[in-house]
């Protein structure tokens, strides 16, 4: 098999290897598809559009809780390359706490999205080959609350998710180290 | 159940039957009416691959037994179709809407039977069910367990039937579409029913 630029399927302690790599851009894509589906669903007036939106928001949230499963599973098999040592404690307390808290709110949107719709009355599928079951009974005033919380947690995941795009960008352009560098394919770590 | 309690109350249901039709040659059908703080009119559909579920708060159905045997008597069942209620408001109004049931329009869905058969499990009622304006061959299957309550003979009416919504015209525009509701509809019907007049 060919090992690009040595690419390992595992982490090893100095890069993240391709299978974790693979899952972080692929839940980077499907977050995005998600706030499109949900802006989307959210402008329609009720009817068959807003259905077909809202079915496929919760089929891609599915998916995601089921690859943050997945995700967190082989975080804890795999060496986690460590942040560099030139980071002051502050940072350091900034990154773990950013990490936790992406990885806390994979669980947390989805959850709260199967929440709500059990609470609203509307089940959720996973692409219609499998219903799961409601969470919850019915409840007019628990789905409001939930929804509420949906869009929080969002907001909140849009802004945590930014500064860690931001700190990315400052470890490759301003203290150019690695730490980006080692989630990327195709490229070659020091 | 055991095939022994399961055999004992067809028993039941049959001699139901027998002695209403036994009872009085030429006096008039026995007409069961339906107690409404216990019966319940339900329905399921799938809504983008999830079983959505409902019921109608208000309907009203009647048995009546005929002297001259089951093929003689009959069961109407008129259901209010504006009571719908699927326990969300913006999916109750779009069901009651003009595009799917259009109750303004069509407020009342009617079943009669036009003749009741004896089946391997129960009884089928087949006749006509008028829904949306549009009146189609129905089997509505049922088995009827008696009881007495309160030195009041009572009849338990039980069963499920099928019917697609768009045999019906249930579903304009783009609903008419099945691809993320479907056509099939599950009616489930539990009626307490009571001798009345």
């Amino acid at each position: 098999m060919l090992k690009l630029a040595g690419m390992t399927f595992r982490n090893t302690p100095s890069r993240w290897g391709s299978f974790a790599q693979s899952l972080h851009w692929l839940i980077v894509a499907l977050l995005l598809l998600q706030v499109t589906l949900g802006l989307v669903a959210d402008d329609l007036p009720l009817g068959m559009q807003k259905l077909a939106m809202l079915a496929r928001h919760k089929s891609v949230g599915i998916t995601i809780l089921g690859l943050a499963v997945i995700r967190l599973a082989w975080r804890w098999s795999n060496p986690t390359p460590p942040f560099p040592d030139t980071l002051k404690p502050y940072e350091r307390v900034l990154g773990h706490f950013t990490h936790a808290a992406l990885y806390a709110l994979l669980f947390a949107l989805p959850l709260s999205g199967w929440l709500m719709s059990s609470a609203r009355g509307f089940p959720v599928s996973w692409f219609g080959f499998v219903q799961l079951p409601d969470l919850v009974p019915k409840d007019t005033g628990l789905y409001e609350a939930l929804l509420q919380t949906h869009h929080v947690l969002a907001i909140a995941l849009g802004v945590i998710a930014l500064l860690h795009v931001a700190a990315a960008v400052k470890h490759h352009y301003i203290l150019r180290d690695d730490v980006l560098r080692r989630m990327l394919p195709f490229t070659k770590t020091r | 159940m055991t095939v022994f309690a399961s055999r004992a109350l067809r028993c039941t249901v049959l001699v139901t039957f027998a002695s209403a039709a036994s009872l009085a040659v030429a006096a008039p059908p026995t007409r069961f009416v339906q107690d409404a703080a216990k019966s319940t009119l339900a329905y399921s559909f799938v809504q983008a691959g999830a079983r959505n579920k409902g019921t109608f708060r208000k309907f009203s159905t009647t048995l009546e037994l005929a002297p001259d045997g089951l093929a003689a008597s009959k069961l109407d069942v008129a259901v209010d179709m504006p009571s719908l209620d699927t326990g969300d408001k913006e999916r109750d109004d779009t069901l009651r809407g003009a595009e799917m049931f259009d109750v303004t329009k069509f407020p009342q869905a009617r079943f009669t039977s036009t003749q009741i058969v004896r089946t391997a499990t129960g009884y089928d009622a087949v006749g006509k069910l008028t829904l949306h304006g549009v009146a189609r061959d129905t089997h509505v299957p049922f088995t009827l367990r008696t009881a007495t309550e309160q030195g009041k003979t009572v009849s338990y009416l039980t069963g499920r039937t099928t019917i697609r919504r768009l045999d019906f015209g249930v579903g304009q525009g783009d609903w008419k579409s099945t691809e993320w509701v479907g056509n099939d509809v599950t009616i489930d019907y539990s009626v307490r029913l009571a001798p009345g007049s």
